[in-house]
């Protein structure tokens, strides 16, 4: 059939089997793109506001933490608003980007059984969704910030920096824990249960700066927590720049990018071995 | 390795049963202990080895769990094999489902490309395709409908479309042309041809002996995950039917 071989095949041809791991996966990016695509369409059909209620979630957020807050409970914080939200919107990402993208293999398995493709386009097509919405998210907080008279700062540029090395612990987390979840069923459960206290464990609602100093081993205990806890490091390379309106440190921002880039691969190896045994379980 | 050429050398594929098969933290913490030698697999395939040339057509034939399809899914590379090697050279355009993939949300459009991204396409390489792959399916009209509206019909038509349009070098069926109308039929069957005579490699699933052979002179027999035989249709049949007849044993399931 001359009309057959005038299609030759084009060099994305060659079977996916035949790259290394990271290889196959960027050829897929389309997809990942794509999957996101659908996932907002989807998400939003129907909707009158559509993709607004990106932004409307965390205005509505913000009025009622204000309300509670600063009116309610007196926090001494001065624009407390913008402090709780500058915490609250990265952990929300990375919260709701975990929960959703520890259940994509499980959601996409009729797919895994029927095409052969890298399976971690699932989870981290769920990361990119949420990372559009963390994005968005941003805009009426920015708005906030004219309103209330917060300065802008140069800082406020490192965003895109700190949103990257966040964007890359949320998607090894949720890598690894996707495919947890395939092996053992109770790890979603679980995650939610520790998610819950890891908010309260973790500098969202509070400030390393606002904890002060007391002499009692609980206390002691709990400092050496958020200390060891990664997300201590994470949180700042946003809340630095919106509320500060100055650089993270720069041990911050190393600390933050080497176990941002030691999880993701680890996770990347962990998910590239046992990918192959998820269809037995599925 | 020539491109459309597939070489199974003793394969072998277990599933582990359901008993082994750990879904929670408590079992898994129990099984370690009571699990801890005797693990139940059941080889759904075992010691198969075939040779397909590029070019060449060969329909699988075998009763109901036979293990037809996870030959055809290990080809396909969805499944690993457990033991034994599995090579595989060229693009494959898998219709072991026609539509495998499809958001029912998303108009026929959006399914198009995100059918091609699933396939390993780009968004390009898709959109000049698109046209051809829109006329085939006889469904202009309908492109920019969600496809929960669509028929089954049309489902399968917009599924066949794009799976027909991906420059395989190794087309694998698994009896998807027995939905469509007749005539659409008769345009799969036609396309199918038109591959052959392009020296595209053709694996087909069929129970059907007409349509097997219109389609492929070579069959291999499967029967209760062994290859009982390989060789010319004619013959294939018979082998078939006296396997059929014959006493069954019972699922082999070996203590690893």
């Amino acid at each position: 059939m001359t009309e057959l071989a005038e299609r030759a095949a084009p060099a994305a041809a060659l079977p996916p089997g035949t790259r290394s791991p990271i290889g196959d996966l960027l050829r897929y990016r389309q997809l990942v793109a794509m999957l996101v695509v659908r996932e907002l369409k989807v998400r939003y059909k129907r909707s009158v506001f559509g993709l607004l209620w990106t932004m409307l979630n965390p205005l509505l957020l913000m009025v009622v933490y204000t309300i509670v807050f600063a009116t309610i409970m007196r926090s001494p914080q001065k624009n407390f608003a913008i402090f709780l939200l500058s915490g609250l919107l990265p952990w929300l990402f990375f919260s709701t980007a975990l929960l959703q993208g520890l259940t994509s293999i499980l959601t996409n398995q009729e797919l895994i059984r029927k095409v052969r493709l890298p399976q971690a386009v699932f989870p981290l097509s769920v990361v990119g969704s949420n990372l559009v919405n963390f994005s968005l998210s941003l805009l009426p907080l920015l708005l906030l910030m004219a309103v209330l008279g917060q300065p802008f700062t140069p800082a406020l540029l490192f965003l895109p920096v700190g949103m990257l090395i966040l964007t890359v612990f949320t998607s090894g987390v949720t890598l690894l824990f996707s495919t947890f979840t395939v092996f053992f069923r109770d790890v979603r459960h679980l995650t939610e249960v520790l998610l819950q206290m890891l908010l309260y464990l973790s500098p969202v609602l509070y400030d390393l700066q606002m904890l002060g100093d007391r002499g009692e081993w609980w206390f002691r205990a709990f400092r050496l927590f958020l200390r060891l806890n990664p997300i201590s490091y994470l949180l700042p390379l946003i809340r630095d720049p919106v509320y500060y309106g100055r650089l993270p440190s720069l041990t911050t921002v190393g600390v933050a990018s080497l176990e941002s880039v030691v999880m993701a691969a680890v996770a990347f190896a962990v998910f590239h071995r046992l990918a192959p045994r998820h269809i037995h379980y599925l | 390795m020539r491109n459309g050429e597939i070489h199974i050398r003793d394969a072998g594929i277990s599933y582990r049963l359901y008993r082994e098969k750990v879904s929670t933290l408590k079992e898994a913490v129990v099984n370690r202990f009571r699990h801890l030698r005797s693990v139940e697999m059941f080889w759904a395939l075992r010691h198969v080895s075939l040779d397909i040339q590029p070019g060449e057509a060969i329909a699988l034939v075998g009763h109901n769990g036979s293990g037809k399809s996870t030959l055809l899914k290990t080809i396909a590379g969805v499944l690993q094999p457990s033991e034994g090697e599995v090579l595989v050279q060229g693009r494959i355009s898998p219709m072991i489902e026609l539509g495998a993939g499809f958001d029912a949300e998303l108009s026929g459009r959006d399914n198009i490309f995100l059918n091609g991204a699933l396939l390993g396409f780009s968004r390009k390489q898709m959109e000049a395709k698109f046209d051809r792959i829109v006329e085939f399916s006889e469904l202009a009209d309908f492109i920019d409908m969600p496809i929960k509206n669509y028929s089954s019909g049309m489902y399968a038509r917009l599924g066949f479309a794009i799976a027909q349009d991906v420059e395989p070098d190794i087309l694998i069926v698994d009896e998807v042309l027995a939905v469509g109308d007749e005539r659409f039929q008769e345009k799969c069957k036609a396309r199918i041809r038109d591959f052959r005579s392009a020296g595209v490699t053709f694996c087909f699933v069929s129970h059907h002996l007409d349509a097997a052979k219109e389609l492929c002179p070579r069959a291999a027999v499967l029967h209760h995950g062994r290859l009982a035989f390989d060789g010319p249709i004619d013959q294939s049949w018979e082998r078939y039917r006296e396997l059929e007849r014959g006493p069954v044993p019972g699922p082999q399931i070996e203590a690893g």
